[in-house]
């Protein structure tokens, strides 16, 4: 078993017991076929932790120190603030941070530092040593496994960005630290692409993860919807009002050019899905009279047509192996969830009650979130062939429109729990529900994007 | 070992939140500039593909789809009038109720006698997704075309346009607010 395989245990509703016993066996066999040091050190240090009985692995985040160059706003704080954030919400750590940084020259002062940490239960410290060069900027992150008796080293790496990205450099030391303990990197440099606005202006904003840096990405004054992600996140599909009649476009939101129209048919052109090769768009178009769904070839322009009912299709999402396409239709009464195959063959029923929409495939592929309205809208999910049916939230308000993070373990979604709706995260099995950062306005339709590279 | 110092380091209560740190944003360059153009008064060369062809190996360019004579004027060439009344819709429902066929009925009269251009709009409450409701509108403004023109009206005089839920005429979270926006609404345009 691969350590791709332990994070993929790594995930809320699993007991931990079971995780540990699991993840102890990947381990094992994991190293002796093919030990990477780095990963099995520290997958290992979290195995052994979750063994005690542990749910999270206690992290000290000491501030970054500075090795070079002047710190006149502090940011070695700050940055080491983002750091500890990111490993707090990844919901795999306990972490204390907000602490000295630990002395860079004096081996003595460091081990006793380390003792400290140790002694107080810290599983794991962090070390973060940052050299300002001009316009870049340098972090040295180390990370220390606190429960051997010799404090040894499980990684060391060195991650450069311009001096402007400080906060995402903090975030890339964070999805650093998820990789050494999990074997697969976290999701803390992301953006997360929504809607803003209502009453009949609605424009397309990105945010970072946490809600940090929101910009705008459109301002047509006119009614912008249903951002997507491509996978390479350099594009953003969507549908726009801006000359009229909803057509799809896409744009490029970190290059300077216009959007293209990518498909401006009589009718309605929307609710825009990359397949996960990034080589094929999904969409609903009613250019032949209803709305069906559509596949385009994004290389040749090849429009396909893959339903046929004569009412509404509509949401098209991809299974991460792009084998597969959920997707919402009427053709059972109602609205439901179905799938199809991406030739738009073997259609099969996923839920039963409710009015259901808005499927999204988890990454991972074994999940497929959807919102159902019984009474209330709230999200739930189920497993592509049509268990384990399971409910999320259960209000207050309405609970909608959810996008996977790209490791499959949390969502972001809207919700109308405290009035207007704004943005919020949870983790798949719909605990630790939180707000992302309240904005003036409505949020909706929020995106998350793939890692960035 | 070393002392115990660090015992006031205690782990049952995690992170504490992160306060201000808002400076130096790991954003790419230019990540507002690539707005879009603003919308214009007429169509676009590029604005819209023939509706009259549902082959689906059908292959306008995926960057600009091709004209067509066929293009229908922008939505905000039309103009409202007194003589087309609204026509309503129950929840997640797109069939023409019996009291609304009689408003079509005279609708139709009208719009027979006044050789106009129609834009058919197609409303949704705010219940629901979007997506879902781009597709119920444009079903509502389907089957309005669809009864104008089985009482004689010329399909080609016609244009639809599904707005969902994004153009509410009432904006309070109430039944009969929604019953008000599930609606099929008429603009006119002269020859």
């Amino acid at each position: 078993m691969s350590l791709n395989r332990l994070s993929s245990l790594l995930r809320p509703g699993r007991p931990l017991a079971v995780i540990a016993a699991l993840a102890l066996v990947a381990v094992t066999a994991g190293a002796l076929s093919s030990p990477p040091p780095a990963r099995s050190q520290g997958a290992d240090v979290l195995l052994n932790v979750l063994a005690t009985g542990a749910k999270k692995l206690n992290i000290v985040i000491p501030n970054f120190a500075v090795l070079s160059g002047p710190d006149t706003s502090n940011l070695s704080r700050g940055m080491a603030q983002v750091t500890a954030r990111d490993l707090t919400f990844s919901s795999l750590f306990s972490v204390v941070s907000d602490v000295p940084p630990i002395p860079t020259s004096d081996p003595a002062a460091v081990r006793a530092a380390f003792a400290s940490f140790a002694s107080a239960g810290a599983h794991a410290g962090l070390q973060g040593l940052v050299s300002w060069r001009g316009d870049r900027t340098e972090v040295e992150m180390r990370l220390y496994d606190l429960t051997s008796p010799e404090f040894r080293l499980i990684a060391s790496k060195k991650i450069e960005l311009p001096s402007t990205q400080t906060r995402r450099l903090a975030h890339k030391v964070a999805d650093e630290v998820v990789m050494q303990f999990t074997g697969e990197p976290g999701i803390a440099d992301t953006k997360i692409a929504y809607v803003h606005g209502a009453g009949g202006v609605k424009e397309l904003s990105l945010m970072d993860y946490d809600g940090a840096g929101a910009s705008a990405v459109t301002s047509n004054r006119s009614i912008n919807l249903s951002p997507m992600w491509s996978p390479d996140t350099r594009s953003l599909a969507f549908t726009s009002y801006m000359r009229g009649y909803p057509y799809l476009y896409r744009m490029f939101p970190f290059e300077n050019r216009p959007p293209q129209v990518v498909a401006g048919f009589l009718g309605i052109n929307s609710s825009p899905a990359f397949s996960p090769d990034g080589r094929f768009l999904a969409m609903t178009l009613s250019r032949d009279g209803n709305p069906e769904i559509y596949v385009l070839n994004l290389a040749t322009g090849a429009f396909r047509r893959l339903t046929t009912y004569s009412g509404i299709d509509t949401e098209p999402t991809w299974s991460p192996t792009g084998r597969e396409i959920a997707f919402v239709s009427e053709r059972a009464g109602g609205a439901h969830v179905f799938v199809m195959d991406a030739e738009g063959a073997n259609v099969r029923r996923l839920t039963r009650a409710g009015f259901n929409t808005q499927p999204r495939w988890s990454p991972k592929g074994d999940t497929i979130a959807f919102t159902s309205r019984q009474g209330n809208f709230d999200l739930w999910a189920v497993s592509p062939d049509g268990s384990n049916l399971r409910r999320l939230t259960a209000g207050p308000g309405n609970n909608e429109g959810s996008s996977w993070a790209p490791n499959g373990r949390h969502l972001v979604f809207q919700s109308s729990r405290s009035g207007g709706y704004q943005l919020f995260t949870m983790l798949a099995d719909g605990s630790e529900q939180q707000p992302i950062a309240r904005m003036p306005g409505e949020s909706t339709s929020a995106a998350w994007s793939p890692r960035l590279p | 070992m070393a002392p115990r110092r660090g015992s006031a380091l205690l782990f049952a209560v995690p992170v504490l939140a992160l306060s201000l740190f808002l400076v130096g944003c790991p954003k790419r360059p230019a990540t507002t500039a690539a707005s879009a153009p603003p919308p214009t008064g007429s169509p676009s060369p590029s604005a819209a593909a023939p509706s009259t062809a549902p082959s689906p190996s059908m292959t306008p360019s995926p960057v600009a789809p091709s004209t067509s004579p066929t293009n229908p004027p922008a939505p905000s060439e039309f103009r409202a009038t007194d003589n087309l009344k609204d026509v309503f819709f129950d929840f997640d429902k797109y069939d023409i109720r019996a009291n609304d066929a009689k408003i079509l009925d005279t609708n139709a009269t009208w719009l027979k006698s006044n050789d106009n251009l129609v834009l058919i709009e197609g409303h949704c409450d705010e219940r629901g997704t979007n997506e879902y409701n781009l597709a119920l509108g444009e079903r509502r403004a389907k089957a309005t075309m669809n009864y104008l023109v089985s009482q004689g009206v010329q399909a080609s005089r016609i244009t639809i346009i599904s707005y969902g839920k994004e153009r509410p005429t009432c904006t309070e979270h109430t039944e009969s607010c929604w019953a008000q926006n599930r609606r099929a609404h008429f603009l006119v345009k002269a020859r």
